[in-house]
């Protein structure tokens, strides 16, 4: 057979989807013709070509969008299908205009440059496990800087988000802790007080976070974040906070909800 | 782990679960990045057309239709993202050979040559050949998944496959025939006695 009659069927052999009767022919074909059995022996080769790994980076860049434009999404206030209506007006550039998406997206080149200049300009490290530590560790610091900027941006539901995205983590860095406590003392939004209260709230083994629910206790007005706290301190199952809660409920203008709220507080924590 | 199948994640995306979007990007960020590396020889582009190619989803997951592959289906996004981005920046199309990514030490020398020149005489292709043996040799598109992505016929798509491999062969070969030479030229060069010869 000649290479034109066979031409027709090698791609298909390359994919090995041939009848065993085509299959053989081509097989013969090849024993004999060197033009094509090297064109097979180069697409085998190509299998050589090593798999390339994105940068981690790139998941940290799908994980902001992604958060961003669910929060985008569900900002739309009574609307169900708000991700649809919102869909058609985003767009990426959108994005990275928007504040959040500014400083995320700052934060990340930031880090992408950290990385790239780590890696190409230092010595070749001593071991694999070590360079996947430092990744990581990178990788890490660059979700911080991430979360600081969130939590510092105008938009509430910029910095709700920035205080969930901490939520996924068992360990938080000091910093970012102590940038939630701020966020739950002092955020003019209680949405983001009630969400910062939660995401401290799992960290209650460090010392600093009963201290700050404790504290936080006199000075928040809302009676929503009030109630929150005063639950979250019964579920501590907290003795030290008695006393705050006998100054809570003595306070003049006290929403009677709330005392009430106390006053059962202060029964179940004797 | 989650092992639903692409399409079905892809409907949970579409019907508003779009942190369902994490895994699809988890199985498919790296075959992307490759079909892109690979045919644009940049890294940084390649992957900044990946965030893209997953922005298009979220904005266009109305669009997908139950039953469709979804391989595909993002192929297919991720061709037009690519055509789009050269649209706008045209100066950015050439190849960058210098981006090519590191052998890996561990390779024996042979080897580390060969992917070298196959690097060469892949990135020597016409962009459309290039991506045609991409699309069948690392995505694992089927030959009718690659003819509904182009939009032409089953036969096509054998008849360019078979046309770039054929270029590809013999630019590899050709390639390799003067490297062959470049190390013959050398190992003469290294034969000869050092000028002035012997005192």
């Amino acid at each position: 057979m000649k290479c034109e009659q066979i031409s027709e069927l090698l791609p298909d052999y390359l994919q090995g989807s041939l009848s065993p009767d085509q299959h053989r022919t081509v097989e013969a074909h090849l024993q004999q013709c060197a033009d094509c059995s090297e064109e097979v022996a180069v697409w085998r080769k190509l299998s050589l070509l090593p798999v390339e790994q994105p940068s981690p980076m790139s998941r940290v860049r799908f994980e902001a969008m992604l958060q961003a434009y669910l929060a985008g999404s569900s900002n739309n206030p009574g609307d169900n299908s708000a991700w649809r209506k919102r869909a058609s007006s985003w767009n990426f550039f959108h994005w990275l205009r928007s504040p959040l998406g500014a400083a995320a997206w700052s934060a990340a080149l930031l880090a992408i440059g950290v990385y790239a200049g780590s890696h190409l300009a230092g010595p070749k490290p001593p071991s694999p496990s070590s360079d996947l530590a430092k990744v990581e560790a990178e990788l890490a610091s660059t979700k911080q800087l991430v979360v600081l900027s969130m939590l510092q941006q105008q938009s509430a539901s910029a910095r709700l988000e920035g205080v969930n995205f901490t939520t996924r983590d068992e360990q938080l860095n000091p910093q970012v802790l102590s940038a939630l406590l701020h966020t739950l003392r002092y955020d003019p939004s209680v949405d983001v007080r009630l969400a910062a209260l939660d995401a401290v709230s799992r960290h209650s083994a460090q010392p600093q976070v009963r201290s700050s629910v404790v504290n936080a206790l006199q000075e928040q007005q809302s009676p929503l974040v009030q109630v929150a706290l005063i639950d979250q301190l019964v579920e501590w199952h907290d003795r030290e906070a008695k006393p705050h809660l006998e100054k809570l409920r003595q306070s003049q203008d006290l929403n009677p909800a709330v005392r009430q709220h106390a006053d059962w507080a202060i029964s179940k924590l004797n | 782990m989650t092992l639903a199948p692409d399409e079905d994640l892809m409907l949970q995306v579409r019907d508003g679960a779009g942190e369902m979007l994490g895994v699809l990007f988890d199985r498919y960020q790296t075959p992307l990045f490759n079909f892109y590396s690979k045919l644009t020889g940049n890294r940084t582009l390649s992957e900044d057309l990946v965030q893209e190619v997953f922005l298009r989803i979220l904005k266009y997951r109305q669009s997908y239709r139950p039953g469709t592959p979804f391989r595909a289906w993002i192929y297919q996004i991720a061709r037009n993202a690519r055509i789009d981005h050269f649209r706008k920046f045209p100066a950015e199309r050439a190849f960058e050979p210098e981006m090519l990514p590191p052998v890996l030490p561990t390779d024996s020398a042979q080897e580390h040559q060969e992917v070298e020149l196959l690097h060469r005489a892949l990135s020597q292709l016409p962009e459309d050949k290039r991506e045609i043996l991409l699309l069948c040799r690392f995505q694992e598109l089927k030959y009718e998944e690659i003819a509904e992505l182009l939009g032409c016929e089953l036969n096509t798509v054998r008849t360019r496959i078979h046309r770039a491999l054929q270029e590809l062969r013999k630019s590899f070969h050709q390639l390799s025939q003067n490297t062959l030479l470049k190390q013959a030229n050398a190992a003469a060069a290294e034969n000869l006695p050092p000028r002035g010869g012997r005192q």
